[in-house]
């Protein structure tokens, strides 16, 4: 279906879309087809984990629900992979990939491992696998 | 359907932390995050793209003509189930929207500061007080900046003494690392309440 007309009214109302700090801001959502929140309403943290679930319809091509920037994600879900991960891999932005794996984690096709659990400090083993890891570098 | 022999269920879960790397406009936080990590952009939705002429104040900064665009990304693999994240957080007014979510269950964060222009990181100093997120401030040593005496530095930026105090070279790995290690050190030390005090849920938008 060709997409209904696009014409650039921005050009006749001037100063309202002309902007420069809410111009650019709409083109990155059109792979979500306009939406720019997650279809669950959950907010992934930006260092949440998430992995693909086999056999969680991960071969379903139907474009309609499967876009070519779900099929990358869900390549760069093979692994456990964080959401930062998963924008940077892609070069999508944040929003839009928060937006995308919520489609998938509907679907069932991406399960959350861990969210970010609020205001959690981590054991002193964690910090210590951290200086430990740093020190090594 | 088959399972390939690395099944992503069978291996430990991964388990992800991050740091902040915040500081004002050329203080050097992409420098320091590509000194020790392999660095990748990552994009937000908002219109980062800006121009900033005008915007950003290029005193003494003259081979600095272009402002982050995007968030400086960096990775660290401490082992196959932990990893630490570096984020570049711009210091620029424009960009505060993003510091509630990146600061959200952050283990701490790094405050570079660069001693020509001192007055550029004391809203990062702020914030990270005002939310209770551990922090260490790291002096930038450029190689045309004047030098000061840690004490003096301190006072400058009328900080507390418990907030560790660096000197750093951000395009030096080993300078970077002893950075990081002096922060998570300080964590370690501290309060096992500071996080907890900066516990707020996410939230769309803005």
């Amino acid at each position: 279906m060709p997409p209904p007309d696009s014409s650039p009214s921005g050009g006749r109302s001037s100063g309202r879309w002309v902007r420069r700090d809410s111009g650019p801001v709409v083109r990155p959502y059109a792979v979500t087809g306009g939406r720019t929140e997650p279809a669950d309403g959950e907010v992934l943290d930006v260092i949440a984990v998430v992995v693909a679930m086999p056999g969680g319809d991960a071969e379903d091509d139907d474009p309609q629900r499967r876009t070519p920037e779900h099929r990358r994600i869900l390549a760069l879900c093979q692994r456990q992979a964080t959401v930062a991960d998963i924008a940077a891999g892609t070069g999508l932005p944040l929003g839009v990939v928060r937006v995308l794996l919520s489609d998938l984690i509907l679907s069932g096709a991406v399960a959350v491992i861990r969210q970010r659990s609020a205001g959690l400090r981590p054991g002193n083993d964690v910090l210590q696998e951290i200086l430990n890891g740093l020190r090594a570098l | 359907m088959a399972f390939a022999p690395s099944d992503p269920h069978s291996d430990a879960t991964l388990t992800a932390h991050k740091i902040l790397i915040a500081g004002g406009f050329g203080a050097g936080k992409t420098t320091l995050v590509s000194a020790i990590s392999e660095v990748r952009p990552l994009l937000t939705e908002e219109p980062l793209s800006t121009a900033s002429v005008g915007r950003d104040n290029l005193v003494g900064l003259p081979n600095k003509t272009t402002t982050t665009v995007a968030l400086d990304f960096g990775r660290i693999t401490i082992s196959e189930s932990l990893v630490l994240y570096l984020f570049g957080v711009p210091g620029q007014e424009r960009f505060w929207f993003m510091w509630d979510e990146l600061a959200y269950g952050a283990l701490g964060a790094v405050v570079l500061a660069d001693v020509r222009r001192l007055d550029d990181c004391f809203p990062s100093v702020n914030y990270f007080e005002t939310r209770e997120l551990p922090f260490i401030v790291a002096v930038n040593c450029f190689d045309d900046a004047p030098r000061y005496d840690l004490a003096e530095i301190r006072l400058a930026l009328d900080l507390d003494q418990d907030v560790p105090l660096v000197l750093c070279d951000a395009r030096q790995q080993a300078s970077v690392k002893n950075t990081l290690i002096r922060l998570v050190e300080s964590i370690a030390a501290g309060s096992p309440a500071t996080l907890a005090a900066q516990g707020r849920r996410l939230t769309i938008g803005r």
